[in-house]
């Protein structure tokens, strides 16, 4: 089960490896995921190309739109300090994610392309209105987020392209985003449900004038919420309207049961969950964090 | 493949093919075997080592990613027949019952005090969240690393059972507990 072990240190590089190797071979970040896929013998790349010296992708970049690095760790996260105010969501999902140990080398890129329906920064991410950029051979492209999964562990990446960054734009004025997790207990836990919210109220902070929802867990890939969204734009801000916005978005989900939780009790999180989202959203704008 | 590790300050060479992890290569090339070996995917923590500074999980990081970096076992804490305060403060503590997670205990706590030298009791539980202790219950193991991080601040020790437990509850994420929901 050995394979061949590379390591580029330019990204130029890295891509002719990939291009050379295609299928045989796959691309190594913080390997929390890839290394105990290999382990438990469901992948056996005959090439693996670590990433770790390549120059440049771990960088957070937030001169007009905010670009993350795709080997930017979940640790760099949550200690950003541009991400301390109305971006909290960010580092509330990087933060939760396994233990320090994970978090110090498990990479944004890695949670992305991993594809896991209960992905934690990937939801933060769809709620800004996050873009993909891989580099493969024939260039770059740049996709949605929110659509780039197809099905756990599948996604829009081709075999030989490499996922660069993900880049959103700056949150609108009196903007604030949050994330909340439920799992069976508080650390080294995969999400039950995970919810994230983005908020953009009025100028009077009582009117909702855009929002986005996420889903984790709920269904093969990470969801949007949209009837729940639409069901918000324009309307008073109120317990009512959060409550409705999450009582639509437990509908949108297909969650299933399984070890960890039935199908019945996520579609209750859904419920319970989005509306203390939204509330920690506005409470954030009107306390200024925004 | 040739690497070349440099494990507790000193160089080591060693051949060692590409799938082999640091755990192996530490445990059973170098003969450092205060790594513990148990779960090999990242779950349990008791192969937590230091690279540059930073706890991880040495069961699912390949040795030859490590070339050119700093590596720090237990081994490597403190001098010989010497004692690093976090292991001082274990056995002070009676934080140590079969002793198998402790190498992983103290090197995570070792992290994240340099980082952090006055945590709370809060703060220390979640560093060690990677670390999971089958017997002692994780009060002692706390109060220990509350008490070594006093002990590298200069403060003297406190009697141990001075400190509270904290609270349990399983909607994290915002990570503080929820005031005021609206549901």
């Amino acid at each position: 089960m050995t394979f061949n072990y590379h390591e580029p240190t330019s990204i130029r590089d890295a891509i002719d490896l990939g291009a050379r190797f295609r299928r045989e071979s796959r691309f190594l970040a913080g390997g929390t995921d890839l290394i105990i896929q290999i382990h438990r013998g469901r992948c056996a790349p005959r090439q693996v190309v670590s990433l770790h010296r390549v120059p440049g992708l771990d960088a957070i970049d937030v001169n007009g739109t905010i670009t993350l690095g795709s080997l930017v760790t979940h640790r760099r996260l949550e200690r950003a300090p541009e991400f301390q105010g109305a971006l909290r969501a960010l580092v509330e999902s990087a933060e939760v994610i396994g233990g320090h140990q994970i978090r110090n080398v498990a990479t944004v890129g890695g949670n992305i392309v991993n594809a896991s329906p209960a992905a934690d920064v990937v939801p933060v991410l769809i709620t800004l209105d996050a873009t993909v950029t891989c580099l493969g051979p024939e260039g770059e492209r740049t996709m949605p987020l929110d659509g780039f999964a197809s099905a756990p562990g599948v996604t829009a990446l081709h075999p030989d392209e490499l996922l660069t960054r993900a880049t959103f734009p700056r949150l609108a004025p009196h903007s604030a985003t949050a994330f909340l997790k439920a799992g069976r207990r508080r650390a080294m836990e995969i999400s039950v449900v995970c919810v994230a919210a983005r908020l953009t109220l009025d100028a009077s902070f009582e009117r909702c004038v855009d929002v986005r929802i996420a889903l984790g867990a709920v269904a093969p890939t990470t969801i949007r919420a949209r009837a729940a969204e639409r069901s918000l734009e324009g309307r008073l801000l109120t317990d009512e309207t959060m409550r409705e916005a999450g009582r639509i978005a437990a509908t949108e989900c297909q969650p299933i049961s399984d070890v960890r939780a039935s199908a019945r009790y996520r579609s209750l999180l859904v419920t319970a969950l989005v509306p203390r989202a939204l509330a920690r959203c506005a409470e954030r704008i009107r306390g200024g964090a925004s | 493949m040739p690497l070349t590790l440099t494990v507790n300050g000193d160089a080591h060479q060693v051949l060692a093919e590409p799938h082999r992890t640091l755990l192996e290569v530490l445990r059973t090339d170098l003969g450092l075997t205060g790594t513990k070996e148990n779960c090999l995917e990242a779950e349990c923590g008791v192969c937590t080592v230091l690279l540059d500074g930073a706890a991880v999980n040495a069961c699912i990081l390949l040795a030859a990613q490590c070339q050119g970096r700093s590596i720090v076992t237990i081994e490597g804490l403190a001098a010989p027949g010497d004692m690093h305060p976090l292991q001082r403060a274990f056995i002070d503590h009676g934080a140590v019952q079969c002793g198998y997670c402790i190498p992983g205990m103290i090197l995570s706590a070792k992290a994240y005090l340099d980082d952090n030298p006055e945590p709370s009791e809060d703060q220390v539980r979640q560093a060690l969240a990677g670390n999971l202790c089958r017997c002692t219950g994780y009060q002692k193991i706390t109060e220990a690393v509350m008490s070594a991080a006093r002990t590298c601040r200069g403060a003297p020790r406190v009697p141990r059972g001075a400190l509270s437990v904290g609270g349990l509850g399983a909607i994290t994420g915002a990570s503080a507990r929820l005031s005021g929901p609206p549901a």
